[in-house]
């Protein structure tokens, strides 16, 4: 998968393969628009994560014993 | 339906509930008038998925017999609400608007449900919705599609659209709705409505079938923001059984309802919150802004530098947190999912973990960013959503410039803000596009500020009659 997420049918039965996600006849063509724009935006928002000054955040799932 | 039966289903919970405790109505006329008009408006906007007749009545008889023997059990004794078929009722058959579940028959109430029973409400049925909730449309392959009682060629939003048109058809006092995504809020602004979304953990998730653990919600959904707060004084609390659940106290959320709004201070995000929108919708929510500055609330520009990206948050989140849940389904009975659901549980299952985690920091983000602003303002104030009621069954809709955009990312533009921050958000009908479908306005508060979202909400729906028009269905 490149970085700009022009995702293949191939790529998408790799991926399907590596969750052991079944999926038949023309599903990953089904998919492979919409996913692709999904990870086009997902991937650019880990590259604003990924930035320096982010560096000291934490996923908002971790637990906090003692505040909100 | 009589003239006295309309009048019965044009009350609002708190009119109708000074009238039960007064014995000037009796809940045995309120829930007839609402199961007649729920009968005669189903066939049209197919809110319900169930309707139970003789439960709701041999409740409210029992609730009248109550009140004959002195016995007022609050503001929601004897009112007829509907309920989301994703909601737990202990011994009714719960679908999630789904075939995979189409047996479901909870062992015991969900807890939001038990605490309206508490109370004395009484669920009148089950609302249609979309799919598992994962989707903005209510179009439920299974159940038929909802349709909005201002047009019903046109969808009611979702996911939570059988209890926006419902309420708005007046085929029940009041509803529940959940929100992951947007799901109280959309109906709520599609159908003019108002509906909230609380802080998350103030409101108790027992009982209720997950949709994206970590940004559901259960909330509210009415013809007033009074209804509303009636509500949320009986939902909310602290759930020993719901681990996301907070122990903050709970106030009475109608205490501050007739307090002024003069000098609050309302803040907008130049360059996201009237950008990107229908003119009806931008015209309608500038308007509500004028009427706030008139009642002395003041209007300030500020900036959320990250705002941008949060669709793309929202969609990584709402869909991989779903794929994990129904992962074992998806796999052995996949056909018995509609096409849009099956494609996003096979989408979020390809998203990799780092995109879920990027996507939970920029969370952490984005709230940090919002909290640092409250310290200038009280509340934001937005659309709901950036258009108005589109046609049933369509998946694209065109906002500006005649470009089809996706369904799914277009109508979280302004609604994910809330839900990946945890913040509280309040729908208020606002106005009303030129064809007469409405239009809402988000007001979004502090962490477990709800009080105050109420306050100008109540404050707004006194200075403005849009939650008074009724769809003529």
């Amino acid at each position: 998968m490149n970085d700009h997420a022009d995702l293949t049918v191939a790529d998408i039965e790799v991926l399907a393969g590596l969750a052991a996600l079944p999926l038949p006849d023309g599903r990953a063509q089904v998919i492979r628009e919409p996913l692709a724009a999904w990870v086009r935006d997902a991937n650019e928002l880990s590259r604003k994560m990924s930035q320096k000054e982010y560096l000291d955040l934490m996923p908002a799932t971790i637990f906090h014993h003692n505040a909100i | 339906m009589s003239s006295a039966q309309s009048e019965l289903t044009d009350l609002s919970v708190g009119r109708a509930s000074k009238l039960i405790a007064r014995k000037e109505i009796s809940p045995v006329e309120l829930v007839d008038a609402c199961l007649a008009r729920a009968e005669a408006v189903n066939p049209t906007i197919n809110a319900f998925i169930d309707i139970y007749h003789d439960q709701a009545r041999a409740v409210a008889r029992a609730a009248e017999t109550m009140i004959q023997a002195g016995h007022w059990l609050g503001p929601l004794h004897g009112i007829p609400l509907g309920l989301k078929d994703i909601i737990g009722l202990k011994g009714q058959i719960t679908t999630a608007g789904s075939k995979v579940m189409a047996d479901w028959v909870p062992s015991q109430d969900a807890t939001v449900a038990e605490r309206l029973r508490r109370h004395g409400a009484i669920f009148l049925g089950k609302t249609n919705m979309h799919e598992f909730a994962w989707g903005g449309t209510s179009d439920n392959p299974h159940y038929g599609p909802v349709r909005n009682p201002w047009n019903p060629d046109r969808f009611p939003a979702g996911s939570s659209g059988g209890s926006g048109a419902a309420v708005a058809a007046r085929a029940c006092t009041a509803a529940l709705g959940t929100d992951t995504g947007g799901s109280v809020r959309l109906p709520s602004a599609i159908n003019g409505i108002v509906g909230l979304r609380p802080t998350i953990g103030r409101v108790s998730n027992f009982g209720v079938v997950p949709l994206a653990w970590s940004m559901d919600t259960v909330g509210p959904m009415a013809r007033t923001v009074e209804d509303c707060a009636l509500l949320f004084n009986a939902m909310a609390g602290h759930d020993p059984k719901d681990g996301g659940s907070l122990l903050e106290p709970v106030p009475d959320y109608t205490a501050d309802l007739n307090k002024e709004v003069r000098g609050l201070r309302i803040g907008v995000v130049p360059g996201y919150f009237f950008h990107h929108l229908q003119p009806p919708v931008r015209d309608a929510v500038k308007a509500a802004l004028s009427t706030f500055e008139g009642l002395g609330a003041h209007v300030f520009e500020v900036d959320i530098e990250n705002i941008h990206g949060n669709i793309s948050a929202q969609l990584t989140v709402e869909s991989t947190e779903p794929s994990a849940y129904h992962q074992k389904w998806l796999r052995e009975r996949p056909q018995d999912y509609g096409a849009d659901v099956r494609t996003q549980l096979e989408m979020g299952e390809l998203l990799l973990a780092t995109h879920y985690i990027q996507a939970q920091r920029y969370r952490t983000l984005l709230r940090r960013e919002f909290m640092e602003a409250f310290k200038s303002v009280d509340v934001f104030i937005c659309p709901t959503l950036p258009f108005t009621a589109t046609r049933v069954g369509e998946m694209k809709v065109v906002i500006e410039n005649g470009e089809e955009e996706d369904m799914l990312s277009a109508i979280m533009q302004f609604t994910g803000v809330p839900s990946l921050t945890g913040l509280p958000s309040l729908n208020v009908p606002c106005g009303y596009d030129h064809e007469g479908l409405p239009v809402g306005m988000q007001i979004i508060g502090r962490p477990f500020d709800e009080a105050t979202l109420f306050r100008m909400g109540a404050a707004f729906q006194t200075a403005t009659d849009f939650h008074e028009r009724a769809p003529k269905l």
